[in-house]
């Protein structure tokens, strides 16, 4: 039977791939020329050798500060949402307490909610807490993303085993004792994918940092990449240089961690 | 059993309370007052810095009846979301069912076709400001190369074309994610009702259209709902696909003759672009939110019953 199969499939895939891929290549390709010479043949079809020269005026463009601010915006959020949603996912995933099915129920609704009924409150809030000069609003947004605490419910809930756990309870282990030394190892793959997940978020979020940002040392990559046209004019193999190294990092990111990435995507999309 | 759940009655009372406090307190602090904050707003007349003065439902009775701004905001989200929509839902199944069906080479069609979910939505607005500019992009070049036009057509100061390429925006950008969820929807899939139905002589049209299209049915509501839900929030895409390549009115028009400015764009320039009218804007956001839950439950509900008759 698997004999009859065909090449159309691959050739179909092979085309749509290919259209795909496109956009982002020729802005990779754009970015290795001299700004006068891109246009000079027609369309640029393959690298070319001005690449450093470009990437010099990029950073000269306060490109490495925004790269810093976005890392620390990206770091930052990770690390707090990462731990404020597997604490919250393990008390409701293993404990007996009364609140239980009221704080699952409530991360479901406020999966929900969309920021911009949020962000006029948040800047007036943030104006008040005098946090508007800091990068440090732009972390607070991610600390408590409901989907990473449902996700982290959901998976303790089917992976650490119980009696494990009632076993370092007998042998005199404290309750955040249990958390750190059998919870957390058995979920290292929920821990990589929610990290992952706020990476992404964090690092490409665009309308929150357009409100509360207003200077330009506090710029995140986002941010630049919206004021290029202004910044380089007509140099537009800069501009393409820029956008490229500023897509660059969460592309490498993707690959590296490609598997675990998709797949913690889809058991989220299933399971939610 | 009993017993040794009952050992530490107290301390098994007080943690799990403690676990949930970092996010609880979090929640509260950033998302919950916020959130109640606009509310109340929304019912306020207030610029930022005058005065606030309370004017009931006015800026919500406003925003439907005199607003023909916020009104055309609503068209354009709809219509943009109308056509992007099921592109991408019909697309993302045909292309994971080809997927499904081949060997090798599976992860690599997968993580390509990834890249664009990926990737700054910024910049994908940027990226296609230039495909699409009328003097440098390859669009226009391909086709003057190609014959179809004698001169570069000027693609962004067409309502309707503005309209398309932001339609093609959101769907090379969500594709490789529909994709991605349908195949792992299809890997889950039991083989032996397709053994059967070979059995039978039904041949791989059938098979699709007849066992994979129903029993992908939870999935696709899935990208359905949230599909939805998404686009009636397009905001980035849009934005700078005007004020990327070519700076066309600032980032504040939406569009020529405002074809594709969305809700939330319309909220952001009444709010901190345009003006600064607060309580107006909360009221805008409120309304979207209203509408979005009142779509999700529709469309749910429809899914639902159609799924109860079959």
């Amino acid at each position: 039977m698997t004999q009859k199969r065909s090449w159309a499939p691959y050739i179909g895939l092979a085309i749509i791939t290919v259209i795909m891929f496109i956009p982002l290549y020729t802005v990779f390709v754009m970015g290795t020329y001299y700004s006068e010479h891109i246009f000079r043949g027609g369309l640029p079809l393959w690298f070319s050798n001005y690449f450093l020269e470009n990437l010099k005026v990029v950073l000269g463009n306060n490109f490495i500060q925004a790269y810093l601010n976005s890392l620390f915006v990206s770091v930052a959020s990770v690390l707090l949402s990462v731990t404020a949603s597997a604490l919250m996912g393990f008390a409701i995933a293993k404990y007996n307490f009364k609140l239980k099915n009221f704080f699952f129920v409530f991360l479901m609704i406020t999966m929900m909610i969309p920021n911009q009924i949020t962000i006029i409150g948040f800047v007036r809030e943030m104006r008040a807490f005098g946090m508007l000069g800091t990068l440090w609003p732009l972390v607070f947004v991610w600390i408590a993303h409901p989907f990473g605490a449902f996700f982290m419910t959901q998976f303790i809930r089917d992976s650490v085993p119980t009696e494990v756990m009632e076993a370092a309870r007998i042998d005199g282990c404290s309750e955040p004792g249990i958390f750190f030394r059998i919870v957390l190892p058995f979920i290292r793959p929920a821990l990589l994918t929610v990290a992952l997940l706020v990476f992404l978020w964090s690092w490409n979020s665009f309308m929150i940092p357009l409100i509360v940002i207003n200077r330009q040392a506090l710029y995140t990559i986002p941010l630049m990449v919206s004021t290029l046209s202004t910044m380089f004019r007509t140099d537009y193999g800069a501009m393409m240089c820029a956008l490229s190294i500023s897509v660059l990092p969460i592309i490498l990111v993707f690959c590296i961690c490609s598997k675990n990435f998709v797949q913690g995507i889809a058991n989220g999309a299933v399971k939610g | 059993m009993q017993r040794i759940l009952n050992m530490r009655p107290r301390a098994a009372q007080i943690w799990p309370y403690l676990f949930c406090i970092p996010f609880l307190l979090a929640y509260m602090m950033f998302h919950f007052f916020p959130t109640l904050y606009s509310f109340i707003l929304s019912f306020y007349d207030w610029n930022g810095i005058m005065e606030r003065s309370f004017v009931g439902v006015r800026n919500y009775i406003d925003l439907f009846t005199k607003d023909t701004m916020f009104l055309r905001s609503l068209k354009n989200t709809a219509i943009l979301m109308g056509l992007s929509t099921p592109i991408t839902v019909i697309l993302g199944l045909f292309l994971a069912n080809s997927l499904f069906h081949i060997g090798k080479g599976r992860m690599a069609y997968q993580t390509i076709n990834f890249f664009p979910y990926i990737t700054t939505p910024v910049a994908i607005g940027f990226i296609f400001s230039y495909m699409f500019d009328w003097q440098f992009g390859f669009i226009n070049q391909i086709f003057i190369r190609v014959g179809l036009f004698g001169e570069p057509y000027f693609w962004l100061q067409d309502p309707w074309a503005s309209r398309m390429i932001v339609v093609i925006m959101i769907v090379w950008r969500y594709l490789g994610y529909y994709m991605t969820l349908y195949l792992a929807a299809l890997t889950a899939l039991p083989q032996d009702v397709y053994e059967a139905a070979k059995v039978d002589g039904a041949n791989r049209f059938i098979m699709f259209f007849r066992i994979t299209v129903p029993l992908l049915r939870n999935m696709t509501i899935f990208l359905l709902l949230t599909s939805m839900i998404g686009g009636l929030q397009m905001f980035e895409e849009p934005l700078l696909l005007f004020s990327g390549w070519a700076n066309m009115g600032n980032g504040a028009m939406g569009g020529p003759d405002n074809a594709v400015l969305t809700t939330v764009w319309k909220f952001y320039n009444d709010a901190f672009r345009l003006d600064s009218r607060l309580g107006y804007s909360s009221a805008i956001a409120y309304s979207l939110f209203a509408i979005i839950a009142a779509v999700s439950f529709l469309a749910y509900r429809i899914a639902r019953r159609k799924g109860g008759t079959e």
